[in-house]
């Protein structure tokens, strides 16, 4: 006998993997209790979970290293990981960022040559060569410099005679002049002084004879 | 005194913030059915216990990321699953199915030889009809958990679970012929 249903069978596949609604179920039970076909259906999916029920579950052939072995324990980074640590984290990750981008913004420093004895030879022979011809200009530049001191000392010695002399010179010449200077005034003002008295005497008749 | 059992969501909670003793319960609790899972789809006892280990190591890694403890279960079992289906596409050119051995066509069989013929009946399975037989009858989840765990929609489920059914009850009924008038003649006692 075929099932009235067609299309519209419950699933029953569904139905035995207990995958039906509490109503969706009862109908369907309902229905098979009277359908033929559809009760042959169930009892084949059950009897194929059945069989499958029959796999042994294998016993585990070892435990699971547990995470409290030593391989499996935290690393102390992983610790430092946690929420609590990830403030301070992300501060010095911050500050060592901004030490980085500073570092290689910075011009490098030359990376010193990888050191090469024939080189450093050369370079040491360079060395002594420029110390000892820095001592013999050393000694010669002395010698320069004693006599240009002298000479210097000298110059200077008559330049200030010089200027001394014209100093004195000059000062004799301006006192002169001064004296030269007051004397004309004196004269200048006896004169004038007699014009006065005269002029004086003719407008007054005073002491004219 | 009442003895309470810790429950997982507890175990999580506090696996999450570091406690390893108790990650360790949940191990403990776990492990033989994330074995048995790992077991029918590797077939090979070995590799299931490395991808078993591998499965407990990166949950344990992962824990703090879990958002949902009440999902630890479809969660544990989605690394299952990407871990053996990982080792499955890195030997897969050297599997065959082929050799694959068929059930028993005797129809009456000791617990022992049916055990052996749906092993082999589920090895005749692809691995993604196996996976949905190994989800839902072993292992108990709903369709929608299955869903999560396989990244995949329910609909798919269904009809990988539903192909996988038909191949199963076609490939075991030698097996179960001996079996069959006894459990009709039970189910009509039932109803």
């Amino acid at each position: 006998m075929s099932c009235t249903l067609n299309d519209q069978k419950p699933d029953w596949k569904a139905y035995a993997l207990d995958e039906l609604d509490p109503v969706a179920r009862r109908q369907a039970e309902i229905h098979a209790a009277a359908c033929a076909e559809c009760h042959e259906e169930i009892a084949s999916l059950r009897l194929t979970l059945n069989a499958l029920s029959n796999l042994r579950e294998e016993e585990i052939p070892r435990r699971i290293a547990f995470v409290s072995d030593k391989v499996f324990e935290p690393r102390w980074w992983q610790g430092l990981l946690r929420p609590s640590f990830a403030a301070s984290f992300s501060a010095a990750g911050l500050i060592a960022a901004a030490i980085l981008v500073h570092g290689f913004i910075r011009p490098m420093a030359p990376v010193p040559a990888p050191i090469d004895t024939a080189v450093l030879q050369r370079q040491m022979e360079q060395q002594i060569e420029k110390q000892v011809a820095a001592r013999v200009r050393g000694d010669v530049s002395q010698q320069i410099n004693e006599a240009v001191t002298k000479a210097v000392a000298q110059t200077e010695q008559r330049e200030e005679q010089k200027t001394a002399a014209v100093l004195a010179a000059t000062e004799k010449r301006y006192t002169e002049q001064r004296r030269a200077d007051f004397a004309t005034a004196a004269a200048n003002y006896d004169m004038l002084s007699k014009q006065l008295t005269k002029m004086y005497a003719v407008n007054t008749g005073v002491g004219v004879r | 005194m009442i003895f309470r059992e810790v429950e997982d969501r507890d175990l999580i909670a506090q696996a999450g913030r570091g406690n390893v003793d108790a990650y360790n319960v949940l191990v403990s609790r776990w492990e033989k059915r994330v074995f048995n899972y790992l077991l029918r789809l590797v077939s090979n006892r070995e590799d299931a216990l490395d991808v078993s280990q591998e499965v407990f190591l990166k949950a344990y890694q992962n824990l703090p990321k879990l958002a949902d403890p009440e999902r630890f279960t479809a969660w544990l079992f989605r690394i299952a699953h990407n871990e053996a289906f990982s080792l499955l596409r890195r030997r897969r050119p050297e599997s065959d199915l082929a050799d694959v051995p068929r059930p028993s066509q005797s129809g009456n069989l000791l617990p022992i030889e049916l055990s052996l013929a749906v092993e082999s009946a589920l090895r005749v399975l692809s691995e993604d009809q196996r996976e949905a037989v190994l989800l839902k009858v072993y292992q108990g989840f709903k369709f929608d958990e299955m869903a999560e765990i396989l990244g995949c929609p329910v609909s798919t489920v269904k009809s990988r679970l539903y192909t996988a059914l038909d191949l199963l009850k076609s490939t075991l009924a030698p097996a179960v012929a001996g079996g069959r008038a006894t459990f009709r003649e039970g189910l009509r006692g039932e109803s």
